[in-house]
């Protein structure tokens, strides 16, 4: 039975459900990634439908066809370039007015398509009825009634998609006139492209002659681009100059008047609603919530709790996986005779497994608050509030949930930035999260804390390097945003939906996409990055070391605290023949500048496994014996007259700023989708660190 | 006739607008919201931090920087009450 392949392509609105109709007919055979070579994620999906195998594309939400930032213009080059066989522009039925307004561009488009007249429930609740097939006829497309919410119309819209691609319906295209001074220009402009020269490149030639009108930037530059524009460009200039002289406008308001004038007329015929209640509750929700007084409160407060859900909520779990994956490796040591295997399994396959798992709570908790925001359509107003502050420093008031994320744990933090459609404003946002200093430096901050600075300023210390962190981050997106996508912001035009109540399915459905993106794209590389750390801190042993480390060992079998120490001291040795030790020690002069000896090195290599990683590490070097406290670690380096506190001031700003874990760099280059933005990033951070800690030391140096 | 700015309403004005001299991105953004010549606006709020505002066009809320609200001309309604 051979199977047929119609694809799909969902277009429509911002909030009109697009994305919960797509969850529902692709299910879970869905799979997230970019638009080619862009930070725009692209959400695809497979629905098996009796001889027929129909793959969806979501594409993202968007206002107008004739839209300049780039995550609007995907829906028309999609559209045009990978000419899909059916279209579904999903309305929200109870805002029509605006939505239409798409529709009367994708009308003028030459595809096939249905409409799908989403929200069926709340237009029942809001007495909103629809004369579905005058409807119909005036759109020139056919209208299927549908319920994301309550899987209403599913069936038939299915059906219709199938139908419409079969040629079995086939509704007749209605044209949408526009004003005399319109049409004479779209008249002229088709002759010229009908020359045989336009005729194949401008197809459709109303269309195009529609968009030149509109000042579609993207036709706009394809034409200016070919010599039919010396015939076209005239034409134009009459255009706007009359519409100037006899009707004070121009032809893009022009054309974008007819367009809602199509539409209340349209509507007018169609549509009836019964009278609805005068202050309705998102209205009542937001006097609260955007208070001028209580806005800011609010806002702080739910941030809080996003943050504690996510982070508090999950450290039982992250403690029960931890605990899983200690017990497994003592029965591991248990079973498996001790020897290199052994130490491959539980420190390299383990524990690299473990690393990918633990952050498994985190992710889902997040993802389910942030589903959560923004189902409910709280969002938007997360970003209206925090907009003015974002704005100065060229972020999008969006951008502040997955920075404060940041500060627990970078990388469902990264995730997070999905919640940004302009890929400027995402990319931005991913490459200043790690300057939240996140949960895992604390550690290695305690640590040098502890041995440079008394406890009442330590306190004072680690609040400084929060705060530091936060000013580079600012300062970064500042000069991030200069240096690499200096064009016109992103106007924040933007509508806030009304409230609803998302449902606990698509949250957790959300969730759950989401996870298992992580295990699969990130979990495998994170493993085998965690594997070749452990090969490298491994490997290669000096044969000498290790031969004379067998017969201290025999000789001291009867010397338990002395053995300890003589493990220890061997450990500390073995790691500086290792791999890991001969790339510290090549280094070191790219850090003597700072301060850093070779033993520092090794530790902040290490620390690009994983941050808290750095102090083990740090205990190995010193040889730190086996009851590896802390106290231990930080009497011998307070001891140590090459630890001063200028190296530890510098060493503290340079694990705050420099390359984060691979778990980051992973999930950044995942979210990002290139190789090129992970280059500059790593370089970026790892610059900004060499820096940042020079300067500290030389100015500590100075003031000492 | 007294013209003037969306950002310069009262709050709880409103007013029809006459003109959108934005250019570019953001004037096709502002005209696919429905602000286009003739289209009755209603300033519902200002953000706690001052900036963006929110307004009602065509029973839609709508958010928009100071700065983007700036190039929308308009003639404020008499208000009755």
């Amino acid at each position: 039975m051979s199977n047929t392949v119609i694809r799909v392509a969902l277009v429509g609105n911002p909030n009109c459900g697009k994305t919960s109709l797509f969850n529902i007919l692709a299910g879970a055979n869905q799979r997230v990634g970019n638009f080619a070579g862009v930070t725009i994620e692209k959400v695809t999906g497979v629905l098996q439908h009796e001889k027929y195998r129909i793959e969806f594309t979501d594409l993202p939400g968007t206002y107008s066809l004739t839209a300049y930032s780039p995550e609007e213009r995907i829906s028309l080059s999609y559209i045009r370039e990978e000419k899909p066989d059916v279209i579904i522009n999903v309305l929200e039925g109870t805002n029509l007015e605006r939505n239409l307004y798409l529709t009367t561009q994708l009308m003028e488009l030459d595809v096939k398509m249905v409409l799908a007249l989403n929200m069926q429930d709340e237009m029942e609740q809001q007495g909103i009825q629809v004369d579905v097939k005058t409807l119909q006829k005036l759109v020139g497309a056919h209208i299927v009634p549908v319920s994301a919410v309550t899987k209403f119309g599913i069936e038939s819209l299915i059906s219709h998609i199938i139908r419409v691609y079969n040629g079995e319906i086939v509704v007749r295209k209605n044209k949408l006139g526009y004003h005399s001074l319109i049409e004479d220009a779209i008249d002229e402009i088709s002759q010229k492209l009908e020359l045989p020269h336009g005729r194949q490149a401008f197809a459709p030639h109303r269309w195009n002659a529609i968009r030149l009108l509109e000042k579609d930037p993207e036709v706009y530059r394809q034409f200016h681009q070919d010599p039919i524009w010396l015939s076209i460009e005239p034409i134009l200039q009459t255009a706007i100059q009359d519409a100037a002289s006899l009707y004070q406008t121009d032809p893009e308001m022009m054309i974008a008047e007819d367009r809602y004038a199509f539409i209340q007329g349209a509507l007018m015929e169609t549509v009836s609603q019964s009278v609805r209640p005068r202050k309705s509750l998102t209205d009542r929700i937001d006097a609260v919530v955007l208070n001028r007084f209580l806005g800011l409160p609010v806002f702080l407060l739910l941030m809080y709790l996003v943050f504690q859900f996510t982070f508090a909520a999950g450290a039982p779990f992250t403690a029960m996986i931890e605990w899983f994956f200690s017990t497994v490796s003592a029965g591991i040591a248990q079973v498996l005779p001790s020897g290199p295997l052994q130490n491959l399994i539980i420190d390299g396959v383990i524990a690299g497994v473990g690393g990918v798992l633990i952050f498994l709570p985190n992710i889902v908790l997040l993802f389910i608050a942030l589903s959560v925001l923004e189902g409910s359509g709280y969002m938007g107003r997360a970003a209206f509030v925090m907009d003015k502050v974002m704005h100065l420093v060229g972020l999008h008031g969006k951008s502040f949930i997955p920075m404060m994320t940041g500060f627990g744990c970078s990388v469902p933090a990264i995730m997070a930035t999905r919640t940004l459609k302009n890929p400027a404003d995402r990319l931005v946002t991913m490459m200043i999260i790690p300057f939240m200093s996140c949960g895992a430096r604390l550690p290695v901050y305690v640590l040098l804390i502890s041995v440079f600075f008394s406890p009442q300023a330590g306190g004072n210390v680690l609040f400084g390097i929060y705060l530091f962190g936060i000013f580079i981050a600012l300062l970064s997106a500042k000069l991030l945003k200069k240096a690499f996508f200096n064009h016109d912001t992103e106007p924040f035009v933007m509508e806030l939906p009304p409230y609803r109540i998302p449902t606990l399915k698509s949250v957790l459905f959300q969730a759950r996409i989401r996870a298992q993106m992580y295990l699969k794209k990130a979990g495998t590389i994170i493993l085998v990055v965690a594997i070749a750390v452990w090969v490298g801190t491994n490997y290669p042993k000096n044969p000498e070391t290790e031969a004379q480390h067998l017969t201290t060992v025999a000789a001291l079998q009867s010397n338990p605290e002395a053995l300890q120490h003589a493990k220890a001291l061997h450990r500390a040795e073995s790691l500086q023949y290792s791999a890991a030790g001969y790339v510290g020690k090549v280094i070191e002069p790219i850090f003597r500048p700072l301060g850093f000896d070779w033993r520092i090195d090794i530790a902040l290599l290490t620390g690009l496994a994983a941050k808290e990683v750095v102090v083990s590490t740090l205990s190995t070097i010193y040889a730190v014996g086996e009851d590896n406290s802390q106290s231990a670690l930080i009497q011998i380096l307070k001891s140590d007259p090459s630890m001063t506190r200028p190296v530890g001031l510098a060493l503290l700003v340079f694990v705050l700023l420099y390359i984060p874990c691979f778990a980051t760099l992973t999930v950044f280059k995942k979210e990002s989708g290139s190789w090129k933005w992970l280059a500059v990033y790593s370089v970026y951070t790892l610059s900004v660190a060499w820096f940042s800690a020079f300067a500290v030391y030389r100015l500590a140096l100075w003031m000492t | 006739m007294q013209t003037t700015t969306i950002n310069e309403l009262p709050i709880e004005a409103q007013a029809t607008i006459l003109r959108v001299s934005a250019t570019g991105e953001i004037r096709q953004r502002l005209m696919a919201m429905g602000l286009i010549t003739g289209a009755v606006i209603q300033l519902v709020r200002r953000a706690p931090l001052g900036d963006p505002l929110q307004i009602l066009c065509r029973g839609v809320r709508v958010s928009l920087r100071k700065s983007e609200a700036e190039l929308v001309i308009v003639k404020p309604e008499v208000s009755h009450v």
